[in-house]
């Protein structure tokens, strides 16, 4: 069931996701169209995320905004409910109330190993967005293992001393008890700048076909295909944290519901990571008893599937 | 001629890889009916692409796993290419042989034609050459009235696009000649027909005209576009009951089959048990004159109405694996529509990936076209109406026994 609405205020609204918004020149939504959008959400009872990009907004937007209860995303060094880095520095200062997303690159992401082990104590939650996810080699993945035991060792520590800070790649599969994907299309559709609906911010981002628009409102072509039990590999597996991203399958395999090979092994990396700290917090006391995280002998549930 | 279907469980327990040729896009025909929207005379492969092909396929034992193998050259008309086929197969068994390739007798050759070149010194010299590794099938579609109302000439001049325009001359005097011949070599061969809207009125007529032919084994399957007329189901029923009429009462099923009737269809499907997808795409490979490999040749442009090729690598890069993978895990349940799951006859009930593709609302493969729901069940009807009849009837004559005993099993035709 649908449960959020995405609006992109601006053509350059920040990107949170896997695809980088390409579009350089400032087009905002037009005012009846962010109208028509809350209106919308309102009669399906949506919540509201707003996503900003890096100027101030005009006044009569900003009322507008105000007529709904909602999240802000916005890009650093706005405030908002989840603040957006990019482009390397990870700065963090008065940011503890804040969810912090940083995207980078896999070079980027091998070099901030100790920057982001520095920065966990100080946030309340961190999501780390690789954008270049497809291009994970089997060597990738040992030197990315090697990261994320670092940044457990961290976690270890914090939450024995009862802070829990959150690392979207490791505590969230260490907390979670059933699938937690993106589910664009299914749970969250966004409306963008141009008065359509689109599957998500990265279907607008890659010009992708729109599916639907505000008077209409939104109607999306084999909508089943985006859902977990039309997805042969993911409703079989176990990586409840992996984003299951339908714009990156989109990218990868052509289809929306089939993951690429380089998702499935990243997500598998960090489902294994997070088993180990699950273990190790477990040596020292009791904790989310009701998670088991099984012990598997593959990286890609492909390799795995049923053979028919 | 000794008989080639030596190893046949291997073949057909979909053990083989097959991997397919498109030599050519140009045929001497223009059938109405053909899928090849855009079959043309310019697109011919060269020896080049075929033997980096071959390259690529043969250095990459790893990937290929299959027990056995199938080449496959189709077009157009793959006879066309004659003298490229046989480098082509030649180059194929020296490499094979030197590379103690796993395939080396465990390998063969296969066509499907529409035999108008097949008498001619070059294609005759090609199968006595590899005739210990051969499978041929001629297309011919019944009786000359119904062959000629699909299966023309083409007009000697192409559009100004390239692409061939149908005659009015049909070409079933051209075909039958080589009939005798062709079934000399391979008494065991069957033949494909293909049936649209237009040609129900002559089902019956055309399969026991094969069948006089000396043609033992039809595979008849209805197109799966959207052709269908309303009402066409019903003449279909009916057309298909008065076959089983004729095929019991003239004695033909002991000998003889078509695989329209199999005990084999008609029941419901279990979600979990049957879950398979029924056609072979992404488990065979095709490569066409650019060099561009497909998850089989429907996914090629002349294939295609209305969306793009659905292209998995080249012969430079090989395969990009990522976008096999939804060929791979395609299941049946997953594209099929709410109905074909609660079907009480869907046992059977066909569908192309190809066609599911070029037919989907979206860019996907897991969309699956129903345009012969309909018909499907027509047929289940009639081929319920066979099988009681057939069995009253030998129950009658105390010959069940005998009959089970040996028949002829017609499995579904995968694609
Ligand atoms: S790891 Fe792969 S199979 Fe599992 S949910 Fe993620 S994308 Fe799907
Ligand atoms: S297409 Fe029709 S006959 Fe075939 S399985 Fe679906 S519902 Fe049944
Ligand atoms: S059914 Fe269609 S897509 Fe499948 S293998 Fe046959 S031609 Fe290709």
């Amino acid at each position: 069931m649908m449960q959020y609405l995405v609006i992109l205020l601006d053509d350059t609204s920040v990107s949170y996701c896997h695809a980088d918004n390409p579009y350089k020149e400032r087009r905002l939504i037009n005012l009846d169209d962010l109208r028509a959008g809350i209106r919308y959400a309102m009669t399906e009872n949506l919540m509201i995320q707003f996503v900003y990009p890096d100027y101030a907004l005009p006044k009569e937007y900003l009322d507008v905004i105000d007529t709904i209860d909602h999240h802000d995303i916005v890009p650093y060094p706005l405030k908002g409910d989840v603040v957006v880095i990019e482009n390397g520095e990870l700065r963090v200062e008065n940011l503890a109330d804040a969810v912090v997303v940083v995207r980078l690159k896999k070079a980027e992401l091998f070099d901030s190993g100790e920057a982001i082990a520095a920065t966990l104590p100080k946030v309340q939650r961190l999501n780390v967005v690789v954008t270049d996810l497809e291009t994970f080699t089997d060597e990738d993945l040992k030197r990315y293992n090697t990261l994320l035991d670092q940044w457990a060792a961290v976690l270890n520590a914090e939450y024995l001393h009862g802070r829990t800070p959150q690392l979207n790649l490791l505590t969230d599969r260490m907390m979670l008890t059933k699938p937690n994907h993106c589910n664009a299309g299914v749970e969250n559709i966004t409306l963008a700048p141009d008065g359509r609906f689109y599957i998500c911010p990265d279907f607008y981002y890659s010009q992708a076909e729109p599916v639907g628009d505000l008077q209409s409102g939104p109607a999306i072509p084999n909508q089943q295909l985006l859902r977990l039990d039309h997805t042969p590999l993911c409703r079989h597996c176990d990586a409840y944290h992996c984003r299951r991203c339908v714009w990156m399958n989109r990218q990868t395999t052509l289809e929306v519901n089939t993951p690429s090979h380089e998702q499935c092994i990243v997500a598998h990396t960090e489902r294994n990571a997070a088993r180990r700290l699950l273990e190790s917090i477990r040596k020292e006391a009791t904790f989310m008893p009701e998670v088991e995280i099984k012990e598997i002998d593959y990286l890609d549930p492909f390799d795995v599937r049923k053979e028919w | 001629m000794q008989k080639v279907r030596k190893n046949d469980n291997a073949w057909q327990s979909g053990r083989a890889k097959n991997i397919t040729f498109i030599v050519t896009k140009d045929c001497q025909l223009a059938c109405k009916y053909c899928y090849l929207v855009g079959k043309n005379v310019k697109e011919r492969m060269s020896w080049e692409t075929a033997k980096a092909f071959i390259d690529y396929v043969l250095s990459h034992e790893n990937e290929f796993r299959e027990e056995s193998v199938v080449w496959d050259f189709i077009g157009g008309e793959p006879f066309l290419e004659i003298e490229l086929i046989d480098k082509i197969c030649d180059y194929l068994k020296l490499r094979m042989f030197e590379l103690n390739h796993h395939w080396f007798n465990s390998y063969r050759f296969s066509f499907s034609t529409n035999g108008i070149n097949y008498h001619t010194p070059e294609v005759q010299n090609f199968i006595q050459k590899n005739r210990e590794h051969l499978s041929i099938g001629i297309t011919i579609d019944g009786t000359e009235k119904k062959h000629d109302l699909n299966r023309v000439w083409k007009q000697a001049t192409p559009n100004a696009n390239g692409i061939t325009q149908p005659s009015e001359r049909g070409s079933y005097k051209d075909v039958v000649k080589n009939i005798p011949l062709w079934l000399s070599q391979f008494p065991d061969a069957g033949t494909k027909v293909t049936i649209s809207s237009a040609d129900i009125p002559y089902i019956t007529e055309s399969v026991l005209h094969l069948y006089s032919l000396g043609i033992h084994q039809v595979n008849i399957n209805v197109v799966f576009e959207d052709v269908w007329q309303e009402g066409d189901d019903k003449r279909f029923e009916e057309q298909l009951m008065q076959l089983a009429d004729a095929i019991i009462d003239g004695g033909w099923y002991q000998d003889y089959a078509c695989s329209f009737f199999s005990e084999h269809i008609g029941k419901p499907l279990d979600p979990e048990l049957d879950n398979q997808n029924w056609c072979g795409a992404g488990r065979m490979l095709s490569v066409d004159a650019a060099g561009n490999l497909y998850p089989c040749t429907r996914f090629a442009q002349y294939s295609l109405r209305s969306k793009k090729a659905l292209v998995i690598g080249n012969i430079h890069d090989g395969i990009n694996q990522n976008l096999l993978r939804p060929f791979l895990t395609l299941d049946r349940t997953t594209q099929s529509p709410q109905k074909c799951l609660d079907c009480e006859v869907a046992s059977g009930c066909a569908w192309c990936q190809g066609e599911n593709y070029d037919a989907a609302q979206t860019n996907t493969i897991y969309e699956r076209s129903t345009a012969i729901c309909l018909m499907h069940k027509a047929r289940v009807r009639a081929n319920n109406y066979y099988w009681n009849k057939l069995y009253r009837k030998l129950e009658l004559e105390g010959r069940r026994e005998e009959y089970e005993a040996n028949k002829r099993d017609v499995k579904p035709e995968i694609c």
